[in-house]
C-alpha cells in the first residue's frame, strides 16, 4: 500500500468538506486535486453526513451546493463520487447542484445519464433446494457416463482404424509422447519402486521374525510386488505424470480452437490427439512396470540382508512363489491400466471449458478420474483372476 | 521544451530480442494530453516497442522517461509508482479470466485506493458504462465476444485513472458503429480529462479522427520513417511507402 499513501500525504487538507447552513441547505466545497487516491476516506465521509442530513425531518426540500470553483483537477472517480451524492439526494427527494466547474468537465458530468443505471437493484439469488441439486448432480453424472461411453466407442474405432491403416499413424506424436511418459519417468518411478520394496520387506520381516518365518518374507514381497505393487503404483505415477500433462496439452489446444481447427478440417481429433497418445501408453505402461517390479525386487533383496537372508536364499524362494504367468498377469494389467490413463488424460483435456482455469481443472479431473479408473480395473481384474485362476 | 510537457521521453530507444534487432535508435516524445499513434505494418515491431515503452521488456539499448522518470533504471517502490501512473489494454484483453468484469475493474482499485466496496463497485460501472459494457459487469469474459473483451480490458486499464494510457490495437475486431464510439470516448477523455494516449493502431478512419501526432515504422528502415499530423502525412508526403500506407494502395499497384 506505498503508493496510495504515498499519495494521501501529498494532499494535506481533505479535498471535500461538508458545511450545512441551515437544516434544509448545506454545500460541500471541493479544492486542489481529486482523485482516486485522494477521495480515499474523504467519499466515505462526506456520504455520512449527507445521510444524517438528509435523515433529519421531512426529506423533501433538502438543497445540497456542490462548490467546485477551486477545484485544480478531477479524475473519473471524482465523477463517481459526484454521482454518489446525486443518487442520494434524488432518493431522498431532495436538490443537487453544482457550480463553478469548469466547463471542460460538464460533457463528462452528464457522461452517464440515467444515473440510475450505475446503481443495479441486486437481486437475490433464488434458492436451489435439496431436490433440484440432487437431480443436477444425477444429470451430470449421467452426461459425463454418456461422455465416456461415446468416447470409448469412438477410440475403439479409431484404433482398430489405425490398425488397419498402421502407416497414418501420427507416428512422431507417438514418439513424443511415449519417451515423455516412459523414459522421462523412469527415474521417479525407480525412486518410488525402491522404497516401496523396502518398505514392504522391513513391514513383513518385523511380523515374521517373531514366528521364525523370515525367509517367506522374499517370496511374499516379490509376489505381492508382480501382481499387485509394480503395476499400480507404475499406473498411478503414469496418473499423475502423464495423464495431468496429456489433459493439459490437449486443454490449452482445445481453449486456443486447435482442436476445433481439426474438426473443420475433417480430421478425427481422436484419431490425431489420442491415439497416438494411448498407444504411448500401451507401450510403456507394461515397460515401466517391469522396471518397477525388477527394483522394488531388488530393494527387497537388500533389506532382507539385514535379517541375515543371503541373496541366493531369497532368489530361490522368489523362483518357487512366481511363475511367469504372474509376471505376466501383472504386465496385462499394466497395459490396461495405461490404456485407462492415457485415455483420460485426453478425454479431459478434449471436454476443457473457456480460459486459463479451465485447463487447471482439466487436469486435475484427468488425475482424479485417472486413479478411480485404476481402481475400478483393478478390481474387474481381481474377479476374472480370481475366477480363472490366472 | 521543459521536460514536463512531456508524458513520454525517448531517448536512443534501440527495441529487439538478444542479437535480433527490431527498431533502432528512436527518438521521439508524446506531449501531455496528446493522442500519439504508432503505425507500421505487420513484424515491424510496434508491439515491441510499446512493450518497451511500459517497461514490460528491458531495451537493448536506450531509455524511456515517463513523466521525467526512467522507467528502464527505476526499481522496487519507484518503479511501482511509475507502473501506476499508466493503463495498458493487451491486444489480446488479458482479463482475468477467474473473475467477472467488474471484479477484473476493481482489482487494482483493491490493491492501490482506500475506497469502500460500494464506492470501488460505482467507480468500476463508470468505467464500464465509457466503454458500453454496464449491462455485462457479471459476465466473466469467456461469456462475451472478443471485441466486447478489449473494451473491458480498457475499463481494466483506466480503473486508477492513469494520466498515460498505452491501447495496442483498441479497434481491430470492433464493429464500425463500437470502433466510433470508442473513438469519441477517447477524444472526450482526451480533450476533457487530460489523459494522453499511446495508441498502435492500423484502422485509417480511427486514426484520422483521434490521431493528433503520428509516427509511423518501417521493418526495413528500422525506425521512424514518417512523423507529424496524419492528414498532412497522407497529403503531403514524398515517401511512397508512406503515401501506399494512407492510401491503401495494393503493393502491386505501388510498384
Amino acid at each position: 500500500m506505498g503508493i496510495s499513501d504515498a499519495n494521501s500525504t501529498i494532499s494535506q487538507a481533505p479535498v471535500a468538506i461538508w458545511s450545512q447552513t441551515d437544516a434544509m441547505h448545506a454545500q460541500v466545497t471541493l479544492s486542489g486535486a481529486v482523485n482516486v487516491h485522494s477521495l480515499g476516506g474523504v467519499w466515505t465521509d462526506i456520504r455520512q453526513k449527507q445521510s444524517l442530513w438528509l435523515g433529519q425531518g421531512s426529506a423533501q426540500g433538502h438543497s445540497l451546493v456542490f462548490d467546485a470553483s477551486k477545484v485544480s483537477s478531477l479524475d473519473g472517480s471524482a465523477f463517481a463520487f459526484l454521482i454518489d451524492i446525486e443518487e442520494a439526494q434524488q432518493k431522498a427527494g431532495g436538490q443537487f447542484d453544482i457550480q463553478g466547474l469548469d466547463p471542460k468537465y460538464q460533457p463528462l458530468l452528464r457522461e452517464f445519464d440515467p444515473i440510475d443505471n450505475l446503481f443495479p437493484v441486486a437481486i437475490a439469488k433464488p434458492k436451489t433446494s435439496f431436490v433440484v441439486s440432487l437431480g443436477m448432480a444425477t444429470q451430470d453424472l449421467w452426461d459425463d457416463a454418456r461422455g465416456l461411453i461415446t468416447f470409448t466407442g469412438h477410440l475403439s474405432a479409431d484404433l482398430v482404424w489405425s490398425l488397419r491403416n498402421i502407416r497414418q499413424v501420427r507416428w512422431g506424436d507417438f514418439v513424443n509422447a511415449a519417451v515423455e511418459a516412459g523414459i522421462s519417468a523412469l527415474p521417479i518411478v525407480g525412486l518410488v519402486a525402491f522404497l516401496i520394496g523396502v518398505i514392504l520387506s522391513f513391514q513383513a520381516a518385523i511380523g515374521m521374525e517373531q514366528f521364525g518365518a523370515v525367509t517367506f518374507v522374499g517370496p511374499l514381497a516379490a509376489l505381492g510386488i508382480v501382481r499387485e505393487m509394480g503395476p499400480l503404483i507404475t499406473a498411478i505415477l503414469l496418473a499423475g505424470r502423464s495423464s495431468a500433462a496429456f489433459a493439459a496439452e490437449i486443454g490449452t489446444m482445445t481453449v486456443n480452437s486447435e482442436v476445433d481447427a481439426l474438426v473443420t478440417g475433417g480430421l478425427s481429433p481422436i484419431r490425431f490427439l489420442v491415439v497416438p497418445r494411448v498407444l504411448a501408453g500401451i507401450l510403456v505402461a507394461p515397460i515401466l512396470t517391469l522396471f518397477a517390479d525388477v527394483v522394488s525386487i531388488f530393494s527387497s533383496m537388500l533389506t532382507m540382508q539385514i535379517y541375515g537372508v543371503p541373496f541366493i536364499n531369497f532368489y530361490n524362494g522368489m523362483l518357487a512363489a512366481v511363475d511367469v504367468e504372474d509376471v505376466l498377469s501383472g504386465l496385462v494389467k499394466a497395459t490396461l491400466f495405461g490404456v485407462v490413463v492415457s485415455a483420460m488424460g485426453c478425454l479431459r483435456g478434449m471436454q476443457t471449458g473457456t480460459g486459463a482455469a479451465a485447463v487447471g481443472i482439466s487436469a486435475t479431473r484427468a488425475v482424479v478420474s485417472s486413479i478411480v479408473m485404476i481402481v475400478l480395473v483393478d478390481g474387474i481384474f481381481a474377479y476374472i483372476s480370481y475366477r480363472t485362476g490366472f | 521544451m521543459d521536460a514536463l510537457d512531456n508524458a513520454i521521453d525517448v531517448q536512443n530507444l534501440t527495441v529487439g530480442y538478444g542479437s535480433k534487432v527490431l527498431l533502432q535508435n528512436l527518438n521521439f516524445s508524446v506531449k501531455n494530453g496528446e493522442i500519439f499513434v504508432i503505425l507500421g505494418g505487420s513484424g515491424c515491431g510496434k508491439s515491441s516497442l510499446l512493450k518497451n515503452l511500459f517497461g514490460l521488456y528491458e531495451p537493448l539499448s536506450g531509455d524511456v522517461l515517463i513523466e521525467g522518470q526512467n522507467i528502464t533504471t527505476a526499481q522496487g517502490v519507484e518503479r511501482q509508482k511509475i507502473m501506476t501512473s499508466f493503463g495498458v489494454m493487451y491486444q489480446q484483453g488479458a482479463l482475468f479470466g477467474s473473475m467477472n468484469l467488474l471484479d477484473n475493474v476493481t482489482l487494482f482499485m483493491e490493491e492501490y485506493t482506500h475506497l469502500t466496496r460500494d464506492q470501488m463497485n460505482l467507480l468500476a460501472r463508470c468505467k464500464l458504462d465509457l466503454v458500453g459494457l454496464l449491462p455485462y459487469e457479471t459476465y466473466m469474459p469467456s461469456e462475451i465476444s472478443g471485441g466486447m473483451q478489449k473494451r473491458a480490458a480498457i475499463a481494466r486499464a483506466m480503473a486508477l485513472d492513469p494520466k498515460i494510457l498505452f491501447l495496442d490495437e483498441p479497434s481491430a475486431g470492433l464493429d464500425p458503429i463500437t470502433s466510433a464510439d470508442l473513438d469519441s470516448t477517447i477524444l472526450d477523455l482526451s480533450k476533457n480529462l487530460g489523459f494522453t494516449f499511446v495508441i498502435v493502431s492500423h484502422e485509417l478512419a480511427s486514426i484520422y479522427s483521434i490521431a493528433d501526432k503520428v509516427i509511423m515504422l518501417d521493418k526495413d528502415a528500422k525506425g521512424i520513417i514518417a512523423e507529424g499530423d496524419p492528414k498532412t502525412l497522407r497529403d503531403t508526403s514524398k515517401d511512397p511507402r508512406v503515401h501506399q500506407f494512407f492510401n491503401r494502395i495494393m503493393s502491386k499497384d505501388a510498384a
